[in-house]
């Protein structure tokens, strides 16, 4: 029983395969991994997406289409209803023999880096091209990205000639309560570094903190990574509970700012340079305003 | 109490409830397949000669996602049901629960080191992977259970209440450890821990489901054998002794059925509580205590009712999936508290 059966899945997903082939590009897509949807809409495909993960959450738009769960926790058959022609997802992607059951029923499961460097952007970039029939506009992409992260990188040069990075530490989640700081080998630490901030966390991953060893840090800057935590209001109701994170350097001079957590999601998304360049502004504010 | 029912109208019952949920397994999910068509895919599948034009797509999603989902969750289902009736006639307390005896703390703790531990070690092959974590959870539910069996006897005897104490204890030192995995675990990580930890018939595979059948078919075939002995032991064990029941050799076996259904079960589903607690415990209000009619008729409605939670998990959210331990407890406790208070009135 079991060996007709997948006898059949094979046949059925060679057909399938073929008929891929031989009529062009997939139309039909389902992604999952923030940072992959947006390079697909980047590249002009969001007519093409029937279904996006949770962590797909920019552009907007894409909040209005099915939601296929979070990108760990796939359901096959679920996926299957939308009738997709590719799912395309990061490493994260699974569980593995779901994806199995996905790939059987002749759907092409195409996978990409979730890693933040430019090496995997740059085959992500590619793949996603050929898929979507936009090699050159992804080219072209990649330059401009690598040119933005290049120019990020000359400024930082110039500013650190004369200026110290600041010390900062990053906060994310759970508003009001106790704030994860993010430590080594985290995407938010590789964030901090680009911008030209010196990570004062040497945990590894992100980890409760002590509100003693938060004050002995004594960072220059804070970083907030919250959905729930932005605005001034809610910030003076976070002060106003954590006296401790008030009487840090950064918050005595107002030096706090935020970024989007779903910026740290899921490898470099096209929105990363931009905010590099306002986290830098805010590291470096009076040389910032001299540099153009 | 008076039972509700005649066995024999539950066993009717129950069967039927358990053939309309097995079928509504097949038939229902987020891909709608015509009704015909998934009746002809389902002969087909059961070797009947039929011919297979235009029913590609329904064999797959029937022959290779549906149909190991549906057993998994007979099995899953049963396996938890009975081993809850194992534990109640054990403790000869309806609130006792798989957990006591340490077999899901130690599942769960098995699964951390597995899941960190693979996860530190850069990860492992596709091919292991998933064995790896069953495996382990497999090993730390039996280990543990081993473990508080040895703590509660003395002088060749099993004292019930020491090891429910045991139980406890090791519950907890298994609850801290897996708490320092969850603090070492990176975010990946972390995730992967909490949905191991809610449970889910997701990704059934064949290869993973038929040791778990073996031995709820096992446990299935065997449990019922001591019925009469469970029988004798809610009069207390030296009432039981007296009727000649080799009480510690029971006792043994409760454990052991108990260790290996719910080890087994936890391995290949994560964790699903709730079910093995309640399903016994609804089955006595309907059917009274006697364990000749309460072991079978827990299994079916064990299979029943985690199939009915299953079908909920994929439906309500669809293209997406809820964890299925969210919506067993979400249904069961509801008609659980139903059940009480209507005897109250």
């Amino acid at each position: 029983m079991r060996l007709s059966t997948s006898a059949i899945a094979l046949v059925v997903g060679l057909l399938i395969n073929h008929g891929a082939l031989a009529s062009e590009l997939p139309q039909r897509w389902v992604s999952a991994g923030g940072a992959l949807s947006e390079w697909v809409v980047a590249l002009g495909g969001e007519p093409k997406l029937v279904g996006v993960d949770t962590t797909s959450q920019h552009p907007a738009t894409l909040k209005t289409l099915p939601s296929i769960g979070y990108q760990r926790q796939l359901s096959a058959e679920g996926i299957l209803s939308l009738r997709p022609q590719v799912l395309a997802g990061t490493e994260e992607m699974g569980p593995p023999p779901v994806l199995a059951q996905i790939r059987s029923a002749g759907v092409q499961v195409e996978m990409f880096s979730a890693q933040p460097d430019l090496q995997a952007l740059k085959s992500n970039l590619e793949q996603l091209g050929t898929l979507l029939g936009k090699e050159a506009e992804a080219r072209a992409l990649f330059g401009d990205y690598e040119q933005a992260l290049q120019r990020q990188k000359n400024r930082l040069v110039k500013i650190q000639a004369t200026r110290q990075a600041p010390g900062v530490l990053l906060l994310v989640g759970n508003a009001g309560g106790k704030p994860l700081v993010a430590g080594r080998d985290t995407a938010a630490d590789w964030m901090l570094r680009q911008a030209g901030g010196h990570n004062l966390a040497t945990h590894t991953g992100y980890k409760p903190f002590s509100a003693e060893s938060l004050a002995g840090l004594s960072p220059q800057v804070l970083v907030f990574a919250d959905r729930a935590l932005t605005g001034e209001a809610a910030r003076a109701a976070l002060f106003k509970e954590n006296p401790i994170l008030a009487s840090t350097p950064a918050a005595k001079q107002g030096r706090v700012l935020e970024v989007d957590p779903t910026l740290l999601v899921g490898g470099l998304g096209p929105r990363l340079p931009q905010n590099l360049e306002v986290l830098s502004a805010g590291f470096y504010p009076t040389l910032s305003e001299a540099t153009p | 109490m008076t039972t509700l029912v005649k066995p024999r109208t539950l066993f009717i019952g129950l069967t039927l409830l358990c053939g309309l949920a097995t079928w509504l397994s097949l038939a229902l999910g987020p891909v709608s397949l015509p009704l015909w068509d998934t009746l002809r895919a389902a002969l087909r599948l059961m070797g009947l000669p039929i011919d297979a034009h235009g029913l590609e797509q329904a064999e797959l999603i029937l022959g290779q996602i549906r149909l190991p989902r549906t057993l998994l969750g007979l099995a899953v289902g049963g396996v938890l049901a009975l081993s809850g009736v194992a534990m109640q006639g054990l403790f000869r307390n309806p609130l006792a629960d798989p957990g006591l005896v340490g077999v899901s703390s130690g599942a769960a703790l098995g699964a951390a080191v597995a899941i960190v531990g693979s996860a530190f070690l850069g990860g492992l092959p596709d091919v292991f992977g998933p064995y790896v974590l069953s495996l382990c959870a497999f090993a730390g539910g039996l280990g543990v259970t081993a473990l508080v069996y040895r703590l509660g006897r003395r002088d060749g005897q099993t004292h019930v209440a020491t090891m429910l104490l045991a139980g406890i204890a090791l519950t907890a030192l298994s609850g801290s450890a897996v708490g320092l995995f969850t603090y070492l675990a990176d975010d990946a990580t972390l995730r992967t821990l909490t949905f191991w930890n809610l449970g889910s018939l997701n990704g059934a595979s064949y290869s993973r489901l038929w040791p778990l059948l073996l031995v709820t078919a096992g446990v299935a075939l065997w449990l019922p054998r001591r019925a009469k002995a469970l029988n004798a032991l809610l009069l207390g064990e030296s009432e039981a002794s007296h009727l000649g029941v080799d009480v510690e050799g029971l006792k043994r076996e409760l454990v052991f059925c108990t260790a290996l259904g719910v080890g087994a079960a936890v391995a290949a589903a994560g964790m699903i509580g709730f079910v093995g607690l309640v399903v016994p415990h609804l089955v006595r209000l309907l059917a009274g205590p006697d364990h000749r009619v309460l072991l079978p008729a827990s299994v079916l409605a064990g299979a029943s009712l985690l199939l009915c939670a299953d079908l909920v998990a994929r439906l309500a959210l669809a293209p997406a999936e809820l964890p299925i331990g969210i919506v067993t407890a979400f249904i069961g406790a509801p008609f659980f508290l139903y059940l009480l208070l209507r005897g109250r009135a």
